[in-house]
């Protein structure tokens, strides 16, 4: 009679959703069922209140003109905070996870010790390492492409309102379609590699946290913009223009000569006799490099495709680590 | 002296050698220990005993040599079914509950015991409920032994598994374990730095000094091949037929008397040579005695008595 208590006991005390789970699963699932539980009760609020959102934005949409001067300026007002700190939350998404579940993966278990105690059970150490990397990146993958799909549903029909429509730099390229996934798994996973070498929990931590920083600032200075090529319009010098779609985004601007040949756009501003400047260079025209809307998703997706090799990078590289020191 | 009981070996080291970045940890390291046998690895700090148990354990990777637990080597993945290790900290989940570290044992080994387990537990009247981290460090061993034992191994390999805890408690695991051990057969190699521990509890030793193996056997043979021997200095000195025909392992000389632990190849004559006039005593020392002038003297020629010699050649 004990005895069964005891069982019973042991059952319930090991927690919510442990049922199905099994072996080095339920390790794995024991060990972050606060993480995970966390991150996805995050996500699913997250998706609720875009939900939400959506309803409010399409009631204020209904019918209108998304191009219309007046309608961005009442959009501004309405959602313009709302949409600024769902894309600041969901750039974060990436560190936070990197962070708190990536960098103390390995490293707490380096650091206790309790990696001695789980690979000496019967379970290979293969077997112990594949459950503590799948687990946890599934979980991440389920989540965030919940968070980027739902988002991107809220976000699509305002995507020429929101964040004054710059898509590329101001996040939504970031946190839609197939990037937050990615840029996710690859920041968790350079947190995983630190965590494995650094061996200790916090220092790993704040060195992920370093490492994200930097990834972030480079991926929105460099990478960003070598995705697509971007666009050019030419229009004349004294004209009006660029008669840009308004959900394009402006990368540079120009001056040019009637053959094409370009000068920077402050060429002859500062000199004496501009006209008799630019005459003498034969600058006619002024040229605006633009990305148009319809190459978002190519963009992401070969980001994404990079971002995904990396990951495989580094994962491998774990792997071979955990598994060369011993045996 | 030969005891050579046939039949299955725990252990059976065969030249091993392991090499950090710029020491030797374990040099030509082979013996062999007979299955049932609650054995002490005895030995300084730094003298290879965590090395050699970290292989057992598949932890470290022996840089030459061969390893083989209950017949199997080292390298095959299966021997973890047969072999628990417990490390010197008891690494354990701290937010894990008690019954929940006991299902990590179930659900990662086979041949798990829960109601072993369970007993284990229960009869120092741990709770099952309550977290790892708040328990009493006896009662952590006490876990920690649970999940060894509840993995039913053939060999339980234990590094320093006392030497954190308070007498009360020491007395209370050390019964522990070898009532577990004697009821299930389970071979056990401990290291350890008490010298009285190793004397009450264990019956087959291995003395480890600077990597190497210094001593392995039978505590009961090893104890009678020692002789300590007292008595007048010859000019200074220590006999020097003691050291001639028999195996000095370490001698002092204090004012006119000299005391030398050997080990007796042939009989012992009962006085110098050159001093026929001043008989010497010989007296059979402690295992504790033994113990010390083993380690403190490196540099005497290893005694690896037949029974856990690994013939090479085999």
């Amino acid at each position: 009679m004990s005895t069964a208590t005891t069982t019973h006991e042991a059952g319930t005390g090991s927690g919510i959703a442990s049922g199905p789970l099994r072996g080095t699963l339920w390790l794995v699932w024991r060990r972050h069922r606060a993480a995970l539980l966390t991150g996805i009760l995050v996500t699913l609020a997250a998706c609720a209140l875009f939900s939400y959102q959506r309803i409010g934005l399409m009631g204020f949409l209904g019918g209108k003109d998304t191009g219309a001067e007046a309608l961005q300026e009442d959009f501004r007002s309405r959602f313009g905070s709302a949409f600024s700190s769902d894309i600041q939350f969901l750039q974060l998404v990436p560190v936070i996870v990197a962070v708190f579940l990536g960098a103390p993966l390995i490293s707490a278990e380096l650091e206790r010790g309790t990696l001695r105690l789980v690979t000496t059970q019967s379970v290979g150490r293969g077997r112990w390492l594949a459950a503590t990397l799948a687990l946890p990146l599934t979980v991440v993958v389920v989540c965030t492409t919940l968070l980027s799909v739902v988002f991107q549903w809220l976000w699509t029909p305002a995507h020429s309102l929101a964040v004054g429509g710059d898509w590329l730099s101001s996040g939504p390229f970031d946190v839609t379609g197939p990037i937050l996934v990615a840029k996710t798994l690859f920041l968790t996973a350079v947190g995983v590699a630190l965590g494995k070498l650094i061996k200790r929990v916090v220092p790993a931590m704040l060195v992920t946290a370093f490492t994200s920083a930097a990834v972030s600032l480079v991926w929105g200075e460099k990478v960003r913009t070598l995705l697509g090529t971007a666009r050019s319009i030419a229009y004349p010098y004294n004209g009006n223009g660029p008669d840009l779609a308004s959900d394009a985004v402006r990368i540079d601007d120009w001056v040019a000569t009637a053959d094409g040949r370009l000068f920077g756009f402050s060429t002859c501003v500062h000199d004496a006799h501009p006209d008799a400047c630019r005459a003498k260079l034969g600058i006619v025209n002024r040229v605006t490099e633009y990305f148009s809307y319809d190459q978002m998703a190519g963009m992401q997706w070969l980001g994404t495709a990079a971002l995904l090799a990396l990951t495989a990078l580094v994962l491998a590289f774990v792997v071979w680590r955990a598994r060369r020191r011993p045996l | 002296m030969r005891d050579s009981t046939p039949g299955p070996w725990a252990i059976e080291a065969d030249n091993l050698w392991k090499r950090y970045r710029r020491r030797w940890a374990l040099q030509e390291c082979s013996f062999r220990l007979p299955a049932g046998r609650v054995c002490a690895m005895v030995g300084p700090n730094g003298a290879g005993k965590s090395t050699f148990l970290g292989i057992a354990a598949r932890l470290i990777q022996p840089s030459t040599g061969t390893l083989k637990l209950g017949g199997v080597p080292v390298d095959d993945p299966t021997v973890l079914t047969r072999v628990a290790y417990l490390a010197q900290d008891k690494p354990l989940y701290p937010r894990f509950t008690v019954a929940e570290t006991l299902r990590l044992g179930r659900e990662l080994n086979p041949r798990w015991d829960q109601a072993l387990a369970e007993r284990i537990v229960r009869s120092g009247d741990v709770p099952l409920a309550a977290r790892v981290g708040t328990l009493s460090g006896g009662q952590r061993t006490r876990v920690a032994f649970a999940l060894a034992f509840g993995k039913r191994p053939e060999l339980l390999l234990l590094d320093e598994p006392m030497s954190d805890l308070d007498p009360l408690a020491r007395d209370e695991l050390s019964g522990l374990l070898l009532a577990e051990a004697a009821e299930h057969g389970t071979t056990v190699l401990m290291s350890s730095h008490m010298l009285s521990e190793v004397e009450e509890m264990c019956d087959h030793l291995l003395v480890l000094a600077g990597g190497r193996l210094r001593m392995a056997g039978p505590t009961d043979a090893l104890v009678p091949a020692h002789t300590l021997v007292t008595g007048r200095a010859i000019d200074g000195r220590v006999p020097k037929e003691l050291a001639e025909r028999h195996t000095l392992v370490e001698s002092r000389v204090s004012g006119r008397q000299f005391s030398a632990m050997i080990r007796t190849d042939g009989p012992l004559a009962d006085r110098p040579e050159a001093a026929p006039d001043a008989p010497w005593d010989a007296m059979t020392p402690s295992l504790e005695e033994i113990l010390l002038a083993c380690m403190r003297s490196p540099d005497a020629p290893a005694l690896i008595m037949d029974e856990a010699r690994k013939e090479t050649a085999a």
